[in-house]
C-alpha cells in the first residue's frame, strides 16, 4: 500500500473506528435528528418550504464537514507536532506531499462518511418535495471542494503558526466568516460589498448552487460558475497547505 | 326633467367622442385542461387554456395578456407569487387582426394545499380598460410534506446505531 494510502486509512480509522472519534459522528447525527425532529407535525409547509428545508440541510451538513475538516485539520498538523508525533512521521521515507495528501485524505474518508449518513436524513425530510436526487448530488459536487479546503487551510495554517490553539481558533473564524450566508439570506447580501464577497466566497459559490438545483429547479450543469469558484478555493488551499508543510522542520 | 336632460346630453356627449374608449373589443375565455386531475393535491400540475379574441372591426395592437392567481381561503386571501408555482406569466403580441384570436395554454404546478382562483387579463396598447376572464376556481388537496413515518426512524434510528456501534468498539 503506498504511503499516502496507509496515512490516510489510519487517519481515517482514528476518526471512524475509535469510541472517541465515533462520538463526533453521533454528534452530528444528533443534530441532523433535532433538525428533521423540529420539522415533523408542521403541517403547512408548501412544496417549496419542503426544498427549503432540503436546502438547509444541505447548508447545515457542508457546515459541519468544513467544521470537521477545520478541527482534524489543524490536529493533522499542529496538534501532531505539539505532541510530538509529527517528528517521527518526518523521518519517515514518504515525501512531504504524499504525508500531506494522505492525512487529507483521512479527512475525506471522514467526509465521505458523515454525507453517506447525511443521505437518510435528506430522504426523511425531501422525498416527498422536489429535486431531492439533484440536491444530493449537489451537495456532493459543490460540498466536497469546499469542505477538504477547510481541511488543506487548517492544515496550512497549522503549519505556519506555533500553536495548535491559534491556528484552531483562525481556522473556525476563517469558516464563520465563509459560512455567514447560512445565516444572512440573499436579500441582507444585496450591496455591492455583499455581492463581491458572494463571488469569491466558496461557501456562497456552494449555497447559490444549492438555492439553484434545489430551490429554482435548474440543471447542475448550469452551475458551472459555482463550481470553478469552489475548485478555485480547493486549488488555492491546497497551495497554501503544501508551501506550509515544506517547511515544517524536523 | 332638468337631470334626466343632463345625462341624456352626457351620454350622447360619450357615445360620440371617446366612448369606444370604455368599449372594449377583446373577448377572453379560460378553461381547465382536460386533462387536468379532478381532486388535485400538491405536486400535481394543472393548465388553463385561453382563447383571447378581437371581436371588433379593427386590428388590436400591443395585446398583453397576464394570468393572476390568488387564494381566496377565508382569512388565507392572498396573491400567489407565480414564479414559485412554475406559472407563464404572460403572453404579447404585436397585432391582433378582426377576428384572430391567440391561443395559450399556462400551466402550473401546485405548491401549497388552499382554494385558489385563476384570472386572465387582457389589455392593448390603446384600450382604456382591462379585459378579464371568467373566474376558473380550483381547491388543492394538502400533501404532508414532511412525513414523521418516514422521519422518525431516521432521526431515532441513526442515532441508537451509532451509540451502539460507539459502545461495541468501547467495549471491545
Amino acid at each position: 500500500m503506498s504511503a499516502i494510502g496507509s496515512i490516510a486509512r489510519k487517519e481515517g480509522g482514528d476518526l471512524l473506528l475509535s469510541p472517541r472519534g465515533l462520538a463526533w459522528l453521533l454528534t452530528m447525527a444528533i443534530v441532523l435528528s433535532v433538525f428533521g425532529l423540529l420539522l415533523v407535525g408542521n403541517t403547512e409547509l408548501s412544496l417549496l418550504d419542503n426544498a427549503q428545508v432540503v436546502y438547509d440541510m444541505g447548508g447545515i451538513v457542508t457546515a459541519l464537514g468544513a467544521l470537521l475538516a477545520v478541527v482534524v485539520g489543524t490536529d493533522a498538523v499542529a496538534g501532531e507536532r505539539e505532541r510530538g508525533t509529527l517528528v517521527s512521521l518526518l523521518l519517515t521515507p514518504a515525501s512531504r506531499n504524499s504525508i500531506l495528501l494522505g492525512k487529507l485524505g483521512g479527512q475525506a474518508i471522514a467526509w465521505g462518511v458523515m454525507y453517506a449518513i447525511a443521505l437518510p436524513y435528506f430522504w426523511a425530510v425531501g422525498s416527498t418535495g422536489q429535486n431531492l436526487a439533484d440536491g444530493a448530488v449537489s451537495v456532493a459536487l459543490f460540498g466536497t471542494p469546499v469542505v477538504l479546503g477547510f481541511g488543506f487551510l487548517a492544515m496550512g495554517l497549522g503549519a505556519r503558526l506555533e500553536s495548535a490553539r491559534s491556528s484552531l481558533l483562525c481556522g473556525l473564524i476563517a469558516l464563520l466568516l465563509s459560512a455567514s450566508p447560512l445565516l444572512l439570506g440573499p436579500s441582507l447580501r444585496q450591496s455591492a460589498i455583499g455581492r463581491a464577497f458572494d463571488a469569491v466566497n466558496p461557501f456562497s459559490g456552494a449555497l447559490n448552487a444549492y438555492d439553484a438545483v434545489i430551490i429554482d429547479s435548474q440543471s447542475i450543469l448550469a452551475q458551472l460558475p459555482h463550481f470553478a469558484v469552489t475548485l478555485v478555493w480547493l486549488a488555492l488551499t491546497l497551495w497554501f497547505a503544501a508551501r506550509g508543510f515544506s517547511r515544517v522542520s524536523s | 326633467m332638468h337631470m334626466t336632460l343632463r345625462i341624456l346630453c352626457l351620454a350622447i356627449a360619450l357615445s360620440l367622442t371617446g366612448g369606444r374608449a370604455w368599449a372594449s373589443s377583446l373577448g377572453v375565455e379560460l378553461t381547465a385542461a382536460s386533462s387536468n386531475p379532478r381532486s388535485p393535491r400538491m405536486g400535481d400540475n394543472l393548465s388553463f387554456h385561453t382563447v383571447i379574441r378581437n371581436d371588433g372591426p379593427t386590428p388590436i395592437d400591443g395585446l398583453i395578456a397576464w394570468i393572476s392567481l390568488v387564494r381566496i381561503d377565508k382569512g388565507n386571501e392572498q396573491p400567489v407569487d407565480l414564479e414559485d408555482w412554475s406559472a407563464h406569466k404572460a403572453v404579447t403580441a404585436a397585432r391582433l387582426a378582426p377576428g384572430e384570436a391567440v391561443r395559450t395554454d399556462w400551466p402550473m404546478r401546485l405548491i401549497q394545499a388552499g382554494t385558489y382562483r385563476v384570472i386572465v387579463s387582457a389589455v392593448s396598447r390603446d384600450s382604456a380598460n382591462l379585459t378579464a376572464s371568467p373566474f376558473a376556481d380550483f381547491t388543492v388537496r394538502r400533501k404532508p410534506v414532511v412525513e414523521s413515518r418516514r422521519v422518525l426512524p431516521v432521526a431515532i434510528g441513526i442515532p441508537l446505531l451509532l451509540g451502539g456501534l460507539m459502545f461495541w468498539r468501547w467495549r471491545s
